[in-house]
């Protein structure tokens, strides 16, 4: 396997990174962006005091789209429901497979509180039709159910459904839908760029040995290796 | 090789650390001096690429003359021999290499007549081509054959490829970047694709062919409407290339933490203390392990003071933050030809003009900023931006003026990050020069363009990399 790479020294590439113009108010924007998405909405507010930047949605919108995150990720889903409507009553109505999820979670609380005949009921009348008219919901139904035969749940096969982990999805998911709903970007772009800086070095990788960074915690500057 | 006055910080000691101090100093604020000069283009600081020709029509110079007959026009060509044996093919190639710094190049075929034989190719070859050879028959060269339906690339057996096309067919052959092939429509169809090969690197040049009596190709370069939706094909392409991009997983909570380190390393305190406050309450709750590489040693040294400058400097209140800097750090202000200290000169005088007090700004520019003019040597940034200043007396409304963009908040910017970056620099723990100017996410971002710009440098192929426009935009990276 001939090596025919280009090598590229350290004194070189920094001369080439040290080139690279990069807008401070770029950098900003990106910062913003992501505080706005992630809905830290006080920070969003600081930020713009202090930097001048000005946030790319109304972060009034912020408040209220955290306040539904935030009764998803603790197991509030009537009280979700309610704030989502009342934000936007468009969401859940174009957003079937969503708003099973919620009731998927709503169930899921009811059996974690030992509700059971609650539980039933509203497995009967809410979650039922739904499962009939779809075959993935009723699969998700019957999977939700079967926690109710279990004494030991943190063993049963379907016990995940319990774990915090499964509120937290549901509430990402929530969060994506009504960013999505105000015209906005679900994710932030920072992340992207950092996925694009791993890739674009793998691509380099192929053609030439020059100074990487491996860690992107601290963006340290790796010799090459040829 | 060791240089007395190199950058290198080995360990500097009390004694020596004010001459060591003087290099950093210079060095420190020479680096935001080069941001002041990019703020005065209007136009993104992306470099100007050289716009890539496209074709636009048939090269009438190298094609097979005595067997074809190409029109006036250049965009159709016609086989007016008798097609004998396989070295008097009718081959012309466009009058330009296909571009290569974008994702995909396509164009499309009309086969007006397929004449006696309907022995059309489309295809591409490089430079070199035997111009009397079907594309595809000789090395370099890939062509898809209207006769058989196959797929040659540098031999003389075909591949099975799609179908056979012949008279009222539109076939389009393309180049994908993205994903190294070939690939081939018919009547608005894909019919296939193939990898393009190693060896057909360098440029291509889209190349049809007729070989049999009356053969009439029409050819279409972009200047009419395709049969093929190419714009649908290239959206899609380029979506697979993104969901490969977003499938590359990243350390946990890193994104969380190089904003962190961002907002610490300028001093934005109060932004930063409510970030903290949020995460303590996030779900489930935010930790940054040491082991994480977040080292903040040496960027919570002085982050209320220098929050407190950057305030001021952000209101204009040059001469509040110049005393607050004489109080706290008057190792910055000492040398008064530092770039810090011209910088922050400058911004008065900047401050004066916006108020209207240009009496006012005479008298400062003759106190302080005459002494950094009329330097010898050629592109001084200090004469740059001083002679810049200096000529915002001139307008009656500077801020419409060439110059006005220093009387914009980013002007005021820079200055608050240069002296930003000279307060870091005199932090005992400090270990790393470049720690002072450069925030991580700097870095990578910069690491990011540095590689894209190596990928698509030197003929490389691929949309290019513009980290500006993707953060303007406004659809999803």
């Amino acid at each position: 396997m001939a090596s025919s790479k280009k090598l590229i020294s350290r004194e070189e590439w920094e001369k080439r990174l040290n080139n690279v113009k990069i807008r401070k108010e770029d950098m900003n924007k990106l910062v913003m962006n992501f505080l706005v998405t992630e809905g830290y909405v006080e920070a969003a507010e600081k930020f713009r005091m202090e930097s001048g930047t000005h946030p790319d949605i109304d972060l009034a919108t912020i408040t209220d789209r955290m306040a539904v995150k935030k009764a998803v990720q603790c197991g509030n889903v009537e009280d979700a429901i309610e704030k989502i409507n009342d934000l936007n009553p468009e969401i859940l109505d174009t957003n079937p497979q969503l708003f099973f999820q919620l009731q998927q979670q709503r169930l899921i609380e009811l059996i974690r509180n030992g509700k059971v005949e609650e539980a039933l009921e509203f497995a009967q009348e809410e979650l039922a039709p739904r499962g009939e008219e779809n075959q993935s919901f009723l699969e998700e139904l019957e999977r939700t159910i079967s926690l109710l035969v279990f004494e030991d749940t943190s063993n049963c096969p379907v016990g995940e459904l319990l774990d915090i982990s499964q509120r937290l999805k549901t509430a990402t998911e929530v969060n994506a839908a009504v960013l999505t709903s105000q015209s906005h970007e679900k994710d932030p772009k920072l992340p992207s760029l950092l996925k694009m800086l791993i890739w674009a070095q793998n691509q380099l990788d192929k053609k030439a040995a020059y100074p990487c960074i491996n860690d992107l915690s601290n963006a340290r500057l790796e010799d090459p290796t040829f | 090789m060791n240089s007395s006055n190199s950058n290198s910080n080995n360990g500097q000691s009390n004694s020596c650390k004010s001459s060591n101090f003087d290099n950093l100093n210079q060095d420190l604020g020479l680096h935001f001096l080069e941001l002041a000069r990019i703020g005065s283009s209007k136009t993104p600081v992306e470099m100007e690429e050289d716009e890539e020709e496209a074709p636009k029509e048939l090269n009438t110079i190298n094609s097979s003359g005595g067997f074809l007959v190409v029109a006036p026009d250049k965009l159709s060509v016609k086989y007016t021999s008798v097609s004998l044996h396989g070295h008097d093919v009718g081959v012309v190639q466009a009058d330009k290499p296909a571009p290569m710094r974008r994702l995909l190049y396509y164009f499309e075929i009309y086969v007006k007549d397929a004449g006696a034989k309907g022995q059309i190719a489309i295809g591409f070859t490089n430079e070199g081509f035997k111009m009397r050879r079907q594309p595809g028959w000789e090395v370099n060269s890939c062509g898809y054959h209207g006769d058989d339906g196959l797929l040659y690339r540098g031999q003389g057996k075909g591949d099975a490829f799609g179908p056979t096309y012949t008279t009222g067919d539109t076939v389009g052959g393309g180049i994908n970047y993205a994903s190294q092939e070939f690939f081939f429509t018919k009547n608005g169809a894909i019919v296939g694709t193939v990898s393009k090969e190693k060896e057909m690197k360098g440029h291509l040049f889209p190349t049809i062919a007729v070989h049999s009596q009356n053969e009439e190709v029409h050819v279409n370069f972009g200047q009419k409407k395709f049969a093929f939706d190419v714009k649908e094909y290239e959206a899609q392409e380029r979506l697979k290339q993104q969901m490969t991009i977003e499938k590359i997983s990243l350390p946990p909570n890193i994104s969380y933490g190089l904003v962190r380190s961002y907002l610490l390393h300028y001093g934005y305190e109060d932004t930063l203390n409510s970030f903290d406050l949020a995460s303590k309450s996030t779900i489930p709750p935010i930790c940054i392990a040491q082991e994480n590489g977040f080292d903040e040693q040496d960027v919570v040294y002085a982050l209320n003071q220098r929050k407190t400058i950057r305030q001021l400097i952000r209101n204009g209140e040059i001469d509040a933050a110049m005393n607050k800097l004489r109080d706290w750090y008057p190792q910055i202000v000492q040398d008064d030809k530092s770039a810090a200290c011209f910088l922050l000169h400058c911004q008065k005088f900047i401050e004066l003009i916006r108020v209207g007090a240009l009496e006012e700004a005479v008298k400062h520019g003759r106190i302080e900023l005459y002494k950094f003019f009329g330097s010898a040597e050629a592109d001084d940034p200090f004469d740059d931006l001083v002679q810049k200043c200096v000529a915002l007396l001139a307008y009656e409304r500077p801020q419409e003026s060439p110059v006005g963009y220093l009387l914009e908040e980013s002007h005021r910017d820079v200055v608050a990050d240069t002296v930003n970056a000279m307060i870091l620099s005199t932090n005992p723990k400090m270990k790393d020069v470049h720690g002072c100017i450069q925030s991580y996410l700097e870095r990578l971002l910069r690491q990011l363009t540095a590689c894209c710009l190596e990928r698509s440098a030197n003929g490389g192929q691929g949309e290019t990399f513009h980290l500006h426009r993707l953060l303007n935009s406004s659809r999803e990276i």
